[in-house]
């Protein structure tokens, strides 16, 4: 099993994450564990056409702040307000 | 995001941008359409879940939900409707692998297109309460492939037939099986109830009606019994390998109504196997698989147990009533406990110990023994001969083992005061003679008699304890107050307290002058030390040691009787006597007399004396010398020894009398007792009670309580009531 996935934005900027910090978010960890071969699962590389650099960016910071936290560390995790909307939009469309 | 700091935040609901393109929901399902197909045709390894998941997400963001799940389901729904053609469509043997492996298929496509679908199964469906789109798949793939007429019932034939053919023998493919069974437990309970268990009950229930028709009519119950044992360990089996676990007790029941509880009459009856024979051949293995498989129903074990019972109740009474094996008395109590020995072991190996079965071979016992009135007086003698000389040489803890069992008799007789009365009389005769082999057992027996029975009942066996112990103790003072009796006869006296003893009317007699004064000698002694009592001589209990030389020298020790010595010592001063002399010298009633001089002359090998003439019966004109040519191998030679014997007929009426008299008192004090606390009772309580009250010592006869009453009533212990004549009244 891969250790790492890369998340790829609107753009084109490529996110190498671990698999443990991506799997936060429902959606994706079903892409990479749903049976029958979807290419994702195969590659380990998940392409978001509709998620900017800058709001990918921010989820990837999530994930790690929310491993974190559920280990206990309790620290605050900052939103920037520009980017609460899409922000917002990217987490339902993920289901984190 | 799931974070607190969202809560800062003031949301306002979002606007979705008006979707221009009227085609666009069209499109967008065409996509997922076509990746479901692809999904179904196992060929989804270039697709992308992103993109089908985003594109499934905007149809429902864009208000399409609906037709995105009434899509899906009509997609699903004609995949299904093609595969289970598939499925039909395959011959005999493949068919069930074909089902299970188009039913694999749908499991993973399903899986797929739930995920991909994931969005709509949170927000569409949760909104619109519409079936999950997993058990939607379950449900279409019940309703077009498992209900598909062509595919119902071939399915329900195919894995009977299968069950069938491993009852016979045949090995089946187990794996195909469990797989196939757990799709309908997956498809949900009732599907498994509905589809598969119930017609499998049934045709459970069929098969096993004919064979075990089949089995009685061939074999018997032995064997019958390890085939419906082996059937059930089977359907057990079956169940663990590919089954619901739920239905295992529905299918044991079935076996066990079919194999055993239809039958079971018949297979307890069952000439030359049933029950009965194996008891009497002590067949444990069949005895302990009876029970364990007749527990199983309800009512088995009731009826094992009730044949038992009756088979015991018929032997025990073959064994009391039959008047060959009462004779003797020893032999008659070790069967009894052979007996009890034999169903004991058959309910600790075979029937686990079960309690209600102890309590049938209890009652049964209880029953049988008290057929027999003389059970009293043989488990008696049974106890005196084992005390005599059974339990020589035996160990401590078997000499426990068999007073135990001893007690386990004990405790189903009814008449516990008749034993009493003959224990007291062999337990004085083993005193006396000092033929006890063990006090230590002795004395046990006691305190289990007196754990069982209360104090009372054996406080007058105790005080011969006592008394024995006195005695030696009295002996000790009386020769060491008289040193110069230490040469010429020995005295030993045994002071018996009256009440405490069986007691027997005194025979006088005249005894030997040597004797007799040191008879009166210990008489002052005793009365010197305890005034005010009352001392006689029972010389009918007593035996002497005697030194005799014969013609030519031989010497011998004589171990007699006291009646024996007294006539013998009369040959002392004289060679010759007849009958009416050495009844007038010792003044012994006429029938110990001949008893003593039968005992003395026509004994082979221990005739100490002859008589003229020589017959087996003493004669009034009889005559008695000494046996010159008496020879023994052995230097002590015992003499007509009194043994506890069966008592005959008339002996028994008296024991009886006596009893009958002493349980008189007993009955009164229990009557008195009872009414000194109700005050008022009528008869029917007074008899219930009193009876209750003595049950521990034997069972009163309600006519001699009622007589008992009566005499009470004369005496102004009790009076009737002048309205009610049926009720008694206390006086104080």
């Amino acid at each position: 099993m891969r250790e790492t996935v890369k998340l790829i934005s609107m753009e084109g900027f490529e996110f190498v994450i671990d698999r443990e910090a991506a799997m936060v978010s429902q959606t994706i960890r079903s892409m990479l564990t749903s049976p029958g071969g979807f290419s994702e699962s195969k590659d380990g590389v998940v392409t978001f056409p509709d998620i900017s650099t800058t709001i990918l960016e921010k989820i990837c910071q999530y994930f790690y702040w929310s491993l974190q936290y559920s280990r206990g560390k309790e620290t605050e995790f900052h939103i920037e307000p520009e980017l609460t909307l899409e922000l917002m939009m990217a987490a339902n469309y993920l289901h984190t | 995001m799931s974070n607190q700091k969202k809560r800062n935040f003031q949301i306002e609901a979002f606007k979705h941008r008006v979707v221009v393109d009227p085609k666009y929901a069209d499109k967008t399902w065409q996509i997922l359409e076509r990746a479901i197909h692809q999904i179904y045709n196992q060929d989804a390894s270039g697709l992308s879940f992103e993109e089908l998941y985003r594109n499934a997400y905007n149809m429902v963001l864009h208000k399409f939900g609906e037709k995105l799940y009434t899509g899906f389901i009509a997609t699903m729904t004609a995949h299904l409707k093609e595969k289970s053609k598939l499925i039909e469509a395959a011959q005999g043997g493949s068919f069930l692998e074909e089902l299970n492996k188009k039913w694999n298929e749908h499991n993973k496509a399903l899986e797929m297109i739930r995920d991909i679908l994931m969005y709509m199964d949170r927000t569409y469906i949760e909104s619109t309460k519409k079936p999950h789109v997993h058990p939607m798949g379950l449900s279409l793939w019940r309703d077009n492939v498992v209900h598909f007429p062509k595919i119902h019932a071939r399915l329900l034939n195919t894995l009977l037939d299968l069950v069938q053919k491993e009852r016979t023998g045949e090995v089946i493919d187990r794996g195909l099986m469990r797989n196939v069974i757990k799709m309908f437990m997956d498809l949900g309970e009732s599907v498994y109830q509905d589809d598969f268990e119930k017609p499998f009950l049934e045709a459970s229930s069929e098969f096993y009606k004919v064979e075990s028709q089949e089995f009685i009519e061939s074999c018997d119950c032995g064997d019958y019994l390890k085939k419906a044992e082996k059937r059930l360990t089977e359907e057990i089996d079956r169940v663990a390998h590919y089954l619901d676990a739920k239905s295992e007790d529905k299918i044991t029941s079935v076996v066990e109504k079919e194999m055993i509880a239809n039958h079971m009459q018949r297979l307890v009856h069952m000439e030359n196997s049933g029950l009965v024979n194996m008891l009497l051949n002590d067949k444990y293995d069949d005895l302990g698989r009876m029970y364990s498989l007749f527990r199983r129903v309800t009512n088995g074990l009731v009826t094992v147990r009730d044949v038992m019972t009756l088979h015991l109740r018929e032997m025990g009474k073959q064994l009391v009533t039959d008047p060959e094996k009462s004779k003797d008395p020893v032999e008659f109590v070790q069967r009894l406990l052979d007996e009890r020995d034999k169903y004991d072991k058959i309910i600790s190996t075979a029937f686990g110990n079960d309690k209600t079965f102890q309590n049938a071979l209890n009652s049964s016992f209880e029953y049988f023994i008290n057929l027999n009135a003389r059970s009293p007086e043989f488990i008696s003698l049974f106890v005196d001969d084992k005390l005599r000389k059974g339990l020589k040489g035996i160990a401590e803890v078997d000499v426990e083992v068999v007073l135990d069992k001893v007690m386990m008799l004990f405790r189903y007789l009814q008449e516990k005061d008749v034993f009493e009365k003959y224990y007291k009389q062999h337990l004085a005769k083993r005193l006396l003679s000092g033929k006890t082999v063990s006090d230590d057992a002795e004395r046990s027996l006691i305190v289990k008699l007196k754990t069982e029975c209360g104090y009372q009942f054996t406080s007058k066996l105790e005080g011969m304890f006592t008394d024995m112990k006195t005695s030696e103790d009295t002996m000790r003072g009386f020769y060491g107050s008289h040193p110069e009796l230490s040469e010429g006869p020995t005295l030993i006296v045994q002071v018996l307290t009256t009440g405490s003893w069986p007691t027997q009317p005194a025979v006088p007699c005249n005894l030997p002058a040597e004797v007799s004064v040191l008879c009166e000698k210990f008489r002052s002694f005793y009365l010197g030390t305890h005034t005010g009592r009352r001392l006689s001589w029972q010389t009918n209990m007593g035996t002497a040691d005697i030194k005799a030389v014969f013609g030519k020298g031989q010497k011998h020790e004589l171990n007699v009787s006291t009646f024996q010595m007294c006539v013998l010592m009369l040959f002392n001063n004289a060679d010759r006597l007849s009958y009416k002399e050495i009844e007038q010298a010792t003044e012994i009633p006429a029938s110990d007399l001949k008893r003593c001089l039968q005992s003395l002359a026509c004994v082979k090998g221990k005739n100490v004396i002859k008589k003229e003439p020589m017959s087996k019966d003493i004669g009034e004109e009889d005559s008695f010398f000494v046996n010159d040519k008496f020879t023994s191998k052995f230097y002590k030679v015992k003499i007509g020894t009194v043994v506890a014997q069966k008592e005959t007929e008339p002996e028994k009426q008296e024991t009886r009398q006596r009893v009958e008299e002493d349980r008189k008192p007993q009955i009164e004090a229990a009557i008195v007792r009872i009414m000194k606390s109700r005050k008022i009772l009528d008869h029917n309580n007074i008899i219930a009670e009193v009876t209750k009250q003595l049950q521990p010592r034997f069972l009163a006869n309600p006519t001699e309580i009622k007589k008992r009453i009566e005499s009470l009533i004369e005496r102004d212990f009790l009076e009737r009531d002048n309205t009610d004549r049926k009720l008694y009244r206390y006086l104080a």
